[in-house]
């Protein structure tokens, strides 16, 4: 009967409308754009074929933005994926004061990434911050940590460590939880000790989240922006451009150019297409238990 | 372990010092941790001031307004999303959930400038309306995802009672279905609260009118040519725009991670 | 149902104390409507002249009864802001800019273009003002824009760390550089420890792009070609100011790193010698720095200052408001008229020349010496693509300055990437 068959996409409606108007939408608009001229304030766009793709060819400041988000993504991933769970693994052997520890790791989470950047920005001052004068009242060399581009990139990490660590940490915990007491008790019976028991036992039940934190992560880390935009803009020189800052420039700060922007943007998503597709090749293996 | 949550809670011990010292003592050496004399008058500025920089207490509310909106509107479409596809049987569902899920890896970047000039088009910049529909949108496939996942692990038993008592499948989703998914809608409303909340890219560039800025675009708007001057205000900014998150954190605190789990991250 | 008729009840009040509260502002608005019209006014004043500014709007409300809606906007973020907000019909009724920005918001369609006339009657005549900041308001022969002051550099010199190192005179005066290398030894000098000797820029030197403009003008180079078309960087006379940039940190090491807060650590002692904006130096007196100041170096052929006067602006607006435009000028009007004030309390000369011989002015040892150095004052150059190779030159500039690029190499670059500019 009609009104039965009708019923599933009656309830479908308004989230099918919202996704196809704001999400679909965009996105194919978007890949129309890149083959225009689009610019803001120009009414007409004029199809321009492929040339905003050949003009990226030659941008350079493109290719390193495209090398310093891979850069970022990559070597933000180690500390981000083992971090929390190291601290997962210690706060679910039963530590005291359990909520408290996992509220502190949590907060910063709650904190926008302007505050966090704004944050980091002053903690960093190699003049004024306290982090330089703390270090060298320990007697560690200190420079100026966001204006030399060998460790830009990695006070970025760090900002950005200190930000997310919370939030993979309850996800991991969250994980840990769900894994039988039985298995562990039973190792230890056998006579395993705590490292075979992380690495027989934790490690592959912990798989799935392992998978789920590995491509969240790599999929927001190829869009990093906020604390870019706070701490650096790009600087030193180039040395922490990323792909969205220069996006962001190119279509609303500089040179409000939408048809390259956008051609900018598919290339970021081929590019997370891609990796992403390698992870799931790589890991989804062993999921099924 | 304890030493190593609180030196991690230091950055955030060191945003709420700052914001009650006085200007001249910021910028000190060796940093003190004690704001002696500690002083008000950042968060009166930036609250109430004629200094029209910050508006603070006005961006609070267009952040309030645009966060509550964008979990009312995430969780009336993902739910009702969410059930048939869980629970129904029809031509082009599996189609339409692989499209959600796929969606999940569309970065926002690649969206942003079609969405700009589709907001535009809709004379929807600068309005509470432009902010939480694109935001939604953003949040609207994870929901689908995560409730669906938990639809499934209801037992259908009940379902199936309601529909030979011969009850409708709306009644059924709003009073049978709805009610068991608390956790699961609680995790996901402070989710989508919180990416409403804390986004900045967005707001930066489809919001044009300063009354209208969300709280992270006032914030970041605080920035000066003379940092040491502004860090005042921007801590107080800083602390006041973390205190809702805080609050709704330590309340819901176990209810995050139960629905964190009751979602069934597993695949 | 007990626990509904509650709920009802609950539901209900707030209904009504929600709609009591959102009919509020409503009321207020109507009430008010009677009175003077609100002008929205953007400006990136966001540094110490920005109390001053909030002072004289409440004073300017307090005698006219107009009110202002003002709105600072870190200076970057601000022009983003206008080329998106006007095309959206969402611009500010008044805009306070550098006059570099004006030919490329001109020439964009973001600023609606000033008759001769209507500005005359409102009392502004060319003759009133300092030539170079009345031609600033031109774009291709048309006025969009009155001028307000020039902000310009200036040598500051931090009267206690010279001393310690040694570079003050027996009156207790820090000395005066009279060439580039007397500078650089004197710096040398002054540079121990976390102190540094000599430093261009408020905050992140590295990438000052306006202290190095000033370089470069000092050698008789540009950004541009006179005739604006190819960019001029890559020619002898500019390599050698960059590679005068470079120097300073990598070489004879006596300049704070790239992102140094400069203004900071000159209240902190930390810097010596300091070249920065006019602007800076009220905040210093309220700091309680002890400084004095002095004409910028010549430090290459001739010592030119650079200036960037900041001129008040109309965005173009979806529809014409002659009431709101009307006040809008009403406040220039009266911003003009007491610009003496914001010259004593912000420091900034103006562009009006009347108030130069104003005793108090004249009196401050401070805005003496920026008045005196008005004969060698110079400005960018009025091309629409004045700022996009600003902002390409920024990150170049930084990489010299750290030593990260070899100065010849940077330049040629840059003046690539000038050259490829899109129309």
């Amino acid at each position: 009967m009609r009104r039965r068959a009708l019923t599933p996409y009656l309830f479908l409606a308004p989230g099918l409308a919202l996704f196809a108007a704001f999400r679909v939408y965009p996105l194919l608009d978007g890949l129309r754009l890149s083959f225009t001229n689009a610019r803001l304030g120009r009414a007409e766009y004029a199809f321009v074929g492929f040339a905003n793709y050949g003009r990226l060819l030659d941008d350079t400041r493109f290719h390193v933005s495209l090398v310093n988000t891979a850069f970022y993504a990559v070597a933000s991933t180690l500390p981000i994926l083992a971090i929390p769970l190291a601290l997962a693994v210690a706060l679910n052997r039963g530590a005291s004061l359990r909520t408290f520890l996992r509220s502190a790791f949590f907060f910063p989470f709650t904190l926008s990434v302007v505050t966090v950047g704004l944050v980091w920005l002053w903690l960093l001052d190699p003049v004024v911050g306290p982090l330089n004068y703390y270090l060298k009242a320990l007697g560690i060399p200190v420079r100026s940590w966001l204006a030399d581009p060998a460790t830009a990139m990695w006070a970025i990490i760090l900002t950005s460590v200190w930000w997310v660590t919370g939030y993979y940490l309850v996800i991991y915990l969250a994980g840990l939880q769900d894994i039988p007491r039985e298995l562990y008790e039973a190792a230890a019976l056998d006579g395993a000790g705590g490292w075979r028991s992380f690495w027989g036992i934790t490690l592959p039940l912990l798989r799935p989240v392992f998978l789920f934190v590995f491509v969240t992560h790599v999929i927001g880390s190829f869009q990093i922006f906020g604390q870019v935009f706070i701490l650096t803009q790009g600087g030193p020189g180039d040395a922490t451009r990323t792909v969205v800052q220069h996006l962001y420039e190119t279509a609303f700060q500089n040179f409000f150019q939408f048809g390259s922007a956008s051609a900018m943007a598919w290339v970021l998503f081929a590019v997370i297409l891609v990796f992403s597709l390698l992870q799931f090749r790589l890991l989804r293996g062993h999921t099924q238990y | 372990m304890v030493a190593c949550a609180v030196l991690w809670l230091l950055p955030a011990v060191w945003v709420f010092v700052t914001s009650l010292k006085l200007t001249q003592n910021i910028v000190r050496l060796p940093p003190e941790w004690i704001p002696w004399p500690a002083t008000l008058a950042h968060y009166v500025e930036v609250l109430f001031s004629s200094s029209r920089t910050a508006r603070i207490g006005r961006a609070f509310l267009n952040s309030t307004i645009v966060s509550l909106g964008t979990v009312a509107l995430v969780l009336l479409t993902a739910a009702m999303a969410a059930y048939p596809l869980a629970r129904m049987r029809f031509p082009g569902r599996d189609l339409i959930f692989v499209l959600f899920v796929g969606s999940l890896m569309i970065p926002n970047a690649v969206v942003l400038v079609p969405q700009y000039i589709l907001t535009e088009r809709l004379g929807w910049l600068s309005t509470y309306q432009g902010l939480i529909v694109p935001e939604a949108a953003m949040t609207f496939a994870f929901g689908v995802f995560l409730l669906r996942q938990f639809f499934l692990t209801l037992p259908a038993e009940l379902e199936d009672a309601a529909r030979i008592d011969g009850a409708g499948p709306w009644r059924i989703f709003t009073r049978i279905v709805l009610p068991l998914s608390q956790p699961v809608l609680g995790a996901l409303a402070i989710f989508a609260f919180r990416s409403a909340w804390n986004d900045f890219l967005w707001p930066l560039i489809a919001v044009n009118k300063p009354d209208m800025f969300p709280l992270p675009v006032a914030l970041a708007l605080l920035r000066s040519a003379y940092s040491s001057e502004s860090y005042g205000p921007i801590m107080a900014g800083a602390t006041l725009s973390a205190l809702p998150l805080l609050f709704v954190f330590l309340v819901a605190n176990r209810r995050i991670v139960e629905g964190v789990r009751v979602s069934g991250l597993k695949g | 149902m007990n626990r509904d008729r509650h709920a009802i009840d609950r539901r209900g009040f707030l209904l009504a104390a929600a709609g009591a509260a959102a009919s509020l502002p409503v009321v207020a608005r109507r009430a008010s409507a009677q009175s003077k019209p609100t002008i929205s006014y953007w400006n990136g004043l966001t540094g110490a002249d920005g109390k001053v500014m909030d002072e004289l709007i409440d004073q300017f409300t307090k005698d006219t009864g107009i009110h202002i809606e003002q709105q600072r906007i870190p200076w970057a973020d601000l022009y983003a802001k206008l080329q998106v907000s006007v095309p959206a019909g969402q611009g500010p009724d008044l805009a306070l800019i550098h006059t570099v920005e004006v030919s490329h918001f001109a020439s964009d369609g973001v600023l609606e273009a000033i008759d001769d006339a209507a500005s005359a009657g409102k009392g502004f005549r060319g003759d009133d003002y300092l030539p170079s900041t009345w031609q600033g308001g031109l774009y291709q022969g048309k006025r969009y824009a009155i001028p307000l002051d020039v902000p310009q550099h200036l040598l500051y010199l931090n009267v206690k760390v010279m001393k310690d190192a040694g570079q003050a005179g027996a009156d207790g005066k820090p000395k005066v550089a009279a060439s580039r290398d007397e500078l650089l030894a004197m710096a040398k000098q002054i540079t121990k420890g976390d102190i540094f000797g000599f430093s261009i820029g408020t905050v992140n030197p590295g990438k000052y792009t306006w202290g190095f403009q000033n370089l470069l003008w000092q050698n008789g180079a540009n950004v541009y070609t006179p005739d604006f078309k190819r960019s001029a960087l890559a020619e002898p006379a500019a390599i050698e100011v960059a590679e005068f940039w470079g120097a300073i940190q990598s070489q004879h090491k006596v300049a704070p790193p790239a992102n140094a807060n400069c203004r900071d650590a000159f209240i902190a002692g930390k810097l010596g010698m300091w070249i920065a904006g006019s602007w800076n130096f009220t905040g210093l007196r309220e700091a309680k720095v002890d400084f004095t100041v002095a004409p910028v170096p010549r430090l290459f052929k001739q010592p030119v200052v650079w200036t960037m006067p900041h001129q008040f602006t109309f965005p173009k607006r979806k529809a014409a408001d002659a009431a709101k435009r009307d006040a809008a000028w009403a406040y220039m009007r009266w911003m003009s008229d007491h610009v003496a004030e914001w010259t004593l309390k912000a420091g900034q000369v103006s562009a009006l020349r009347k108030p130069h011989s104003d005793p108090r002015i004249t009196s401050d040892p401070v805005l003496r010496t920026l008045l005196a150095q008005a004969p060698n004052w110079q400005g960018g150059q009025p091309t629409p693509k004045w700022v996009a190779a600003e902002n390409l030159t920024r990150p170049v500039i930084e990489n010299v300055y750290i030593g990260q690029k070899p100065a010849a190499a940077a330049m040629q670059d840059l003046a690539r990437q000038i050259n490829a500019l899109p129309d």
